[in-house]
């Protein structure tokens, strides 16, 4: 159930009556929770051509825009919008490619109802345009009729370019550059390209080969992936910048995993959400044995955290059969970071939350292994520099919860490999690395990007400022 | 692909792979290690690298087959491919002048300890190894280990021959002789239990004694978390911060013992084996 002034309420003809708008927006066909929660496939198995169609009807074409503006990319909404109303999805597509190339990732993964669809006039009514959903729509039309049109790539321009990590940041830059006739050369410390696509967000939001068909487009705009290399070990940033590379870009995200500091935390069965996402999505510990990386999950899970990384975490140890699953969040539900869509399918999928409490110890089972943990309740007080209430402890509160395995997901900060083997490269307290407008850093010819630089945001950020960084490499390039 | 350029084995399940991967080749220093993985559906698996050629552009390793990625790493030919093989990770040991230097070596970590001797030989110092094996037949590297040491002393499980059982005795009696021959730095590599006990018998001597910690892994880059240890009550990481510590201040041992076994029931192929809270090397 939601608590926002969802679709449903708006549902019916009764706002029909004042307008000609059509509020109804149209909900995508899902696995029901119990078949879901068996099974790691898509948990939403998206529109017919009929429904985006439908969809697509409702959007009024208004001059203003509103929703363009909420993209961060700013994707021409109404004009894609406009190709589906006349049903030409090829049209459609072609609109979206010109700002995004990864429309099937963002229309799935996109917190749109905080971009896109939060500006969308018809929100007003309750009642957005779903254009995530009409994203992917056009995205797996486009996959499914096989052939992917290769825009045309400029003539070589004989620069060579590094781009480290192949997360969508990466990708972005990657393509880019690319079609603009650079030779670019992606160095990905893992044995797979992808970033968090590939390793944190769970096959039942995301697809595999989705981000595989991806990584496949931009290897075939010329780009080379070279996996298994980490930068600052087999290659340091200086040794990149004094053999032919002429620019570099710096997309390695926010790996390094937070921890609650509290005492019992490395007992075992005590998970980092990283290690716990990792073996599931990367490792597909969920296909174990035929995939040789187990994961041992216990009957009583809790999750520490709010956000979306905790909402996956929650869903992957359902569907690897965990009997009762508990979300421990420290503030309360309007306050979770996480969207609101996936706490929706979390509850559904019979997910239990916790609100307002938080863990200030693990205790052991006698054998190093977690058998409990004590939770003290908290109150909200007032707002910190986020804006959100903050949480304070209510002294004498604590009680106790018995669980075999917790998952701890708090959040992450850049790995300082980089940082570390690079001294001239400033960075932040937080350890982001320090970018101007157009990405570029303190350090010449190198430029970064995505959660490196912001310490964690989206998908689609992070391909924004890779546009960005992109559009400025090329300027220094042809100079 | 990786081609394994050659495969041997050195003792009853124990073997030492030699593998083609001249990026690793050309960065790897003492006491880091690599991580494989030998088809797509398979494990990321850490070795700790035993030699290395930047001109060949090979690295060699010793593993013990224990499980299931080591026991299907026995059935490859040189020939064959690992699809995946990343490294040098971890930090380098810390090599330098000590003086006199003792050296425990078990397990496969009688292989794994030679490149780090060797860089201790070369800083002049003076080294005594014990070595460790359960048994003649399962004893290996004997003089490999011999031309990296002043003195070898061997610990093998079969009583009689001048040989005591375990490690624990000869060290017992280094400390004891310290006023004729004091020893600057004590450097263990073998099983969890074994590097335990000897760090607390160097603790009353204050002699600093390094181990070398392999909790389990999963990204081997400070990713996943996996590794994390206390050591002086903050949290590290095994994989970056690691995988050589100071024996003195790692805390919770029985953790790091525990989380390793954790995985023992799934995957364990030896047969009979029992989770006892404890390594089993
Ligand atoms: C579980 C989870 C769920 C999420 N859900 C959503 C969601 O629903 N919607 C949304 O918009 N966002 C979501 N996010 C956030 C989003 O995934 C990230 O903001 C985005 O992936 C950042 O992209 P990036 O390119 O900056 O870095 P990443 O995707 O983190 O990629 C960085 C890559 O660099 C590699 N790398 C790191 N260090 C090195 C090195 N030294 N050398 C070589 N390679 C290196 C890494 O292995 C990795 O592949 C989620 C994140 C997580 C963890
Ligand atoms: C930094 C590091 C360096 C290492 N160097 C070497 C080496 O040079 N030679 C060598 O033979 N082994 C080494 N190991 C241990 C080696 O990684 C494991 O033996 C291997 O992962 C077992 O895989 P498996 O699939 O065959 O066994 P599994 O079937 O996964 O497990 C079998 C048994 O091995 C234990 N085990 C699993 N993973 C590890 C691990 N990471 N560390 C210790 N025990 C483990 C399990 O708890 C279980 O008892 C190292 C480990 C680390 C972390
Ligand atoms: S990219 Fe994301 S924010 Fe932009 S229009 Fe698409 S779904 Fe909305
Ligand atoms: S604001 Fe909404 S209704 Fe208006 S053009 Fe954009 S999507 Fe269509
Ligand atoms: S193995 Fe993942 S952080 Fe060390």
């Amino acid at each position: 159930m939601s608590e926002e002034k969802g679709p449903t309420s708006a549902h019916g003809t009764a706002g029909g009556k004042k307008s000609k708008l059509n509020l109804n927006r149209l909900e995508m066909p899902k696995q029901t929770p119990e078949e879901r929660k068996r099974n790691f496939e898509e948990v939403a198995t998206g529109y017919t051509f009929e429904m985006a169609i439908e969809e697509a009807g409702r959007c009024i074409q208004c001059k203003k825009r509103n929703c363009r503006q909420g993209c961060p990319v700013n994707i021409d909404i109404p004009d894609f919008i406009k190709h589906l109303q006349g049903g030409d999805v090829e049209g459609a597509s072609r609109v979206l490619k010109r700002k995004t190339s990864l429309p099937g990732i963002c229309g799935r993964v996109c917190p749109q109802e905080m971009q896109c669809e939060k500006t969308c006039i018809l929100n007003k009514k309750g009642a957005p345009i779903a254009i995530g959903r009409l994203e992917r729509y056009i995205a797996d039309w486009e996959r499914q009729e096989g052939a992917t049109t290769i825009p045309e790539i400029a003539p070589s321009t004989g620069k060579h370019v590094a781009v480290v990590g192949t997360g969508p940041s990466g990708l972005t830059v990657a393509a880019d550059l690319a079609l603009l006739g650079h030779q670019v050369t992606m160095f990905e410390a893992l044995h797979v390209a992808g970033g968090v696509l590939m390793y944190g967000i769970p096959e039942f939001r995301l697809p595999k080969e989705i981000v595989q068909r991806e990584v496949r487009y931009v290897k075939s705009l010329g780009v080379e992936i070279l996996l298994d290399t980490v930068i600052g070990i087999n290659y340091s940033l200086d040794e990149l910048l004094n053999t032919k590379y002429h620019a570099v870009y710096l997309a390695t995200g926010a790996g390094l995993p937070m921890f609650l500091r509290v005492p019992g935390e490395n007992l075992n069965m005590i998970y980092s959400a990283n290690e716990f996402l990792t073996r599931t999505n990367l490792m597909k510990a969920y296909l174990y044995p035929k995939y040789a990386t187990p994961i041992k999950m216990g009957k009583r899970v809790a999750v520490i955290g709010g956000g979306n990384v905790a909402m996956d975490s929650a869903r992957c140890a359902i569907r690897l059969g965990a009997q009762e699953v508990y979300v421990i969040y420290r503030r309360t539900r309007s306050e979770m970071p996480a969207r609101l869509e996936e706490v929706e399918n979390a509850e559904e999928e019979g997910i239990r939350f916790h609100f307002l409490c938080n863990p200030t110890s693990f205790i052991s089972d006698g054998r190093s292994n977690v058998a409990a943990m004590e939770l003290i309740r908290m109150e909200l007080g007032e707002p910190d520099a986020s804006g959100r209430r903050r949480p304070v402890s209510i002294t004498g509160s604590e009680y106790i919860m018995e669980v075999d395995t917790v998952v701890v997901s708090l959040g992450t900060s850049p790995n300082p490999l980089i940082a570390s083997t690079t001294p001239d490269l400033k960075t932040s307290k937080w350890g982001t690395v320090i970018v101007n407008e157009q990405g570029k850093t303190s350090k010449a010819r190198v430029w970064a990007g995505g959660d490196i630089v912001s310490g964690g945001a989206t998908v689609i950020s992070a391909m924004g400022e890779g546009r960005i960084a992109a559009m400025a490499m090329h300027q220094h390039l042809a100079e | 692909m990786f081609p394994i350029v050659a495969h041997n084995e050195l003792a009853p399940k124990v073997h030492r792979m030699s593998v083609k991967a001249p990026l690793v080749a050309q960065k790897c220093k003492p006491g880091q290690f690599v991580i494989l993985i030998i088809d797509e559906e398979g494990e990321r698996v850490p070795f700790t690298v035993s030699g290395w050629d930047a001109e060949t552009g090979t690295v060699d390793f010793v593993y013990i087959e224990v499980g299931k990625t080591t026991n299907q790493l026995g059935t490859l030919k040189a020939g064959d491919h690992l699809a995946h093989f990343v490294g040098p990770l971890g930090k380098p040991s810390e090599v330098d002048h000590y003086g006199h230097v003792a050296a425990v070596a078990s397990g496969y970590g009688v292989a794994a300890i030679v490149p780090i001797l060797k860089g201790l030989k070369e800083k002049e110092n003076r080294i005594t190894t014990v070595l460790q094996a359960p048994d003649r037949e399962r004893c290996f590297g004997q003089s490999e280990l011999e031309r990296v040491s002043d003195r070898l002393i061997l610990a093998i499980g079969a009583i009689g021959e001048n040989m005591s059982t375990s490690a624990t005795q000869p060290v017992r009696k280094l400390l004891a002789n310290l006023a004729q021959s004091p020893v600057d730095r004590v450097i263990l590599m073998g099983s969890l239990c074994l590097m335990r006990v000897i760090s607390e018998m160097t603790r009353p001597y204050d002699i600093k004694t390094m181990v070398h910690l392999t909790p389990l892994m999963v990204d081997g880059t400070g990713m996943c978390g996996a590794c994390r240890l206390s050591v002086k009550g903050t949290n590290k990481f095994a994989c970056v911060h690691g995988p050589e510590f100071d024996g003195h201040e790692v805390d919770g041992w029985e953790v790091l013992m525990a989380r390793r076994c954790s995985y023992a029931d799934e995957s364990i192929f030896q047969q009979g084996f029992q989770c006892r809270g404890c390594s089993q090397w």
